[in-house]
């Protein structure tokens, strides 16, 4: 039970960050330089392996981290079990949701044929 | 005799307490990571949007004029920019890289007005 | 110089209230304990925690002006008037500005607050080198005041399973002590969702320490450890 709860938690939050920080960082300064992408470039970006690869991590980062600082604040602030563990699964469910759509949208893409 | 009181208070009132600069940021922190998080649906529908076809891709951009839309966007620009400037100042307290006290206000200060001001500057170039 | 302060009698009533005085200082009336126990004269039925009178048994703290502190160590020249008097924050009131600190002590029972040895004591004493001995300072001047525990958000919302700053503090003691043999042991206690990482580092407790300790300092060395015995 250890395994989610502790440090591995803390240290997930932490390292996910690293990972979200870093798409952030090198998308700004691409926006910041003036490099809009066109639909063409950004369309081929995303069609290409590595570049579905990073979206899909991208999506995944993001969920990780919403989902450990939401548990956070959820810990922080309901503490009657019947409203905590509805809450908590609501989340979850809509967070695995979002990474579900986000496969679901670079598969079609990635394989037009399935 | 005397109706004693069922129970023992305890004194939480927040506004009567007052709050070191740090604080603000870490309230900040959570309200904007939660912005974030309601966001993140619409992120995933974009996505799906920006990749359906360039009609789509460029209708993106223009759902985003109206007033109160963009708002909403400058709302988005501040928790973000305040949710990594405070979580990068978090990342480097955690290795003991600024986390006497002296420094961490003067971090708290700048992670706030620097957040701040992105988010002015990003009204100014959409709400004007 | 008026003094608000936070009144509250189990026995007579429903539930708290302030109550304003207005009191003259002494020319030796220094500090805001020493108008407190001249209001004592004024209304014998006012009840705080007083001992040692300088800092160092951590009985008197309380809410000073929306900060907590210890009223022993707060001049009287530094306060914004009217002097607001609250008990701390968070913790269940007794009566008055006494609050139960059962909980608090209970957390730092938990951490086990002695050294644990079981290797065979030598002829004398367990001897530390200087350096050894100076990893201790700043952790073990802590007075267990509860100023910063009381001062912490993390600490009002779970009171019952977050060990709070200063039970955090006094475990960091422990762990850097050369002389103690159980550093792993403790570590793994502390490696819970709640009791070391309900902490998010807002640094409310290195605010407002009486000795200016910092606890929050003491927490990420607990994290950095755990993290060098993990990998």
């Amino acid at each position: 039970m250890r395994i989610f709860l502790g440090q591995r938690a803390w240290l997930l939050q932490r390292l996910t960050a690293l990972l979200i920080l870093l798409f952030v960082v090198l998308g700004a300064a691409g926006l910041l330089a003036g490099a809009t992408p066109s639909y063409v470039q950004w369309h081929a970006f995303a069609s290409s392996s590595l570049g579905a690869v990073l979206i899909v991590l991208f999506f995944g980062a993001l969920c990780l981290h919403a989902w450990i600082g939401i548990r956070d604040i959820v810990l922080d602030y309901v503490h009657a079990p019947g409203v905590r563990l509805p809450l908590l699964a609501l989340i979850g469910i809509i967070l695995c949701a979002v990474l579900l759509r986000v496969a679901l949208t670079m598969a079609a893409h990635f394989l037009p044929g399935a | 005799m005397p109706t004693p009181s069922p129970g023992r208070p305890r004194f939480l009132k927040l506004p009567s307490i007052r709050f070191p600069i740090g604080a603000f940021v870490s309230i900040g922190h959570r309200l904007s990571g939660v912005v974030l998080l309601i966001g993140l649906p619409f992120l995933a529908i974009a996505l799906e949007q920006s990749l359906r076809s360039e009609a789509d891709f460029a209708a993106l951009a223009a759902q985003w004029a109206g007033p109160w839309r963009s708002l909403l966007l400058v709302i988005v620009v501040w928790a973000a920019a305040h949710h990594i400037l405070a979580g990068v100042r978090h990342l480097l307290m955690d290795l003991g890289i600024g986390s006497t006290l002296t420094r961490a206000r003067i971090s708290a200060w700048a992670t706030i007005v620097t957040a701040a001001l992105i988010a002015l500057s990003s009204a100014a170039r959409w709400l004007s | 110089m008026r003094i608000s302060i936070y009144r509250f009698n189990p026995e007579l009533d429903v539930g708290p209230h302030m109550q304003d005085y207005d009191v003259d200082p002494d020319s030796g009336d220094k500090k805001l304990l020493d108008l407190l126990v001249r209001l004592k004269t004024i209304d014998d039925s006012l009840s705080f925690r007083r001992s040692c009178r300088e800092g160092v048994c951590g009985s008197d703290a309380m809410n000073i002006n929306g900060r907590n502190g210890l009223a022993c160590l707060t001049a009287l020249s530094t306060l914004k008037e009217p002097v607001l008097l609250r008990p701390l924050p968070g913790f269940p009131v007794i009566r008055d500005l006494i609050v139960d600190m059962t909980q608090f002590f209970a957390h730092y029972h938990a951490i086990r607050p002695y050294l644990i040895n079981d290797e065979q004591p030598p002829e004398r004493e367990r001897l530390q080198s200087p350096e050894q001995r100076a990893r201790l300072n700043g952790l073990y001047e802590c007075i267990l005041c509860a100023c910063c525990s009381a001062f912490c958000p993390s600490y009002w919302w779970n009171p019952d399973k977050f060990i709070g700053p200063a039970g955090l503090l006094q475990a960091y003691r422990f762990i850097s002590d050369s002389r103690d043999t159980a550093s792993a042991e403790r570590l793994a206690y502390l490696d819970d969702v709640y009791r070391l990482y309900r902490c998010r580092t807002i640094m409310n407790c290195t605010e407002v320490c009486p000795k200016g300790l910092s606890p929050s300092h003491a927490i990420e060395r607990i994290r950095l450890a755990l993290l060098r015995e993990s990998s």
